[in-house]
């Protein structure tokens, strides 16, 4: 059985009086079980040419719906470096393609999603580099 | 300026070669790299199952930069929690996971809600940003 984990470390030492100091990690598994997830899409690096959502091309699909079953965990990152060069990350499945999360330059984020929505991206300059990977159970 | 990092690392052994990927990112406030998120809210729960709650009832500012970190503490691998943003699904977080996100609250309905299923679980959180609108009492 395969084993992957995800390990978040948040640290600070100015923003409180004591410093700060979050670290855990998890272990990613088929939901409701303590098996390990065995699919991945890879590392994938893409370029992001659309400044707008419903535009014909140019951005990025970072996940489709129910490609993998619940839960897939999905990692990305704007890897842009000039402040202000943001990633807009959308739900192309609902009505109105509602924004879910943005990223400015340098940002990572780190969901476990639904798995049931289409995931897009663009961006507020062209081009602009995003790196992302899925990881869950393939169906 | 307060200087807070956020970095992640994903370890695998699922392809030929072992997998490591990191990403570091110092959390900045919108649209700048010179001055660093100087808010925090931060907070542990214990949620009952079936009931939908604003794990944010102050609403950050639109427009400006927010990252929200959330996990579930609960033990129990059937238990779960899940998160939407503007009444929108945007997680679902099982017993021992976690979710760090540059939250985009676009506008003033953008919070964050959770509902708990399968028992009481137990949620930590921390919120880092630049601004919140407080609500009236």
């Amino acid at each position: 059985m395969a084993t992957t984990t995800a390990t978040i470390t948040i640290s600070s030492t100015d923003l409180l009086t004591d410093e700060l100091a979050l670290s855990t990690t998890c272990t990613l598994t088929k939901t409701t079980t303590a098996t390990g997830i065995e699919d991945t899409t890879g590392l994938n690096r893409k370029k992001i040419t659309s400044t707008a959502k419903g535009t014909a091309s140019g951005q990025v699909t970072l996940y489709t719906a129910d490609d993998f079953a619940a839960i897939p965990y999905l990692y990305i990152k704007n890897l842009a470096t000039t402040a202000g060069h943001r990633i807009y990350v959308y739900d192309d499945t609902t009505s109105g393609d509602p924004l879910q999360f943005q990223l400015d330059a340098g940002d990572w984020g780190f969901i476990p999603m639904h798995g049931d929505k289409t995931y897009k991206a663009y961006a507020t300059n062209n081009p602009t580099s995003i790196e992302f990977m899925v990881m869950g159970q393939d169906q | 300026m307060a200087t807070t990092t956020a970095a992640v690392t994903l370890t695998s052994d699922l392809l030929s070669d072992n997998m490591s990927v990191s990403a570091s990112t110092t959390c900045m406030k919108a649209g700048t790299t010179a001055d660093g998120l100087d808010q925090m809210e931060y907070g542990y729960l214990d949620l009952v199952t079936g009931d939908e709650y604003d794990l944010i009832a102050a609403t950050p500012t639109a427009t400006k930069a927010s990252k929200l970190y959330l996990k579930n503490h609960s033990t129990d691998e059937t238990y779960f929690i899940a998160v939407t943003q503007n009444a929108q699904a945007i997680g679902k977080l099982y017993g021992g996971d976690w979710m760090f996100i540059p939250a985009d609250f676009h506008d003033a309905a953008g919070d964050i809600a959770i509902t708990a299923n399968g028992g009481t679980n137990k949620i930590c959180y921390a919120l880092f940003h630049e601004g919140t609108a407080l609500v009236t009492t």
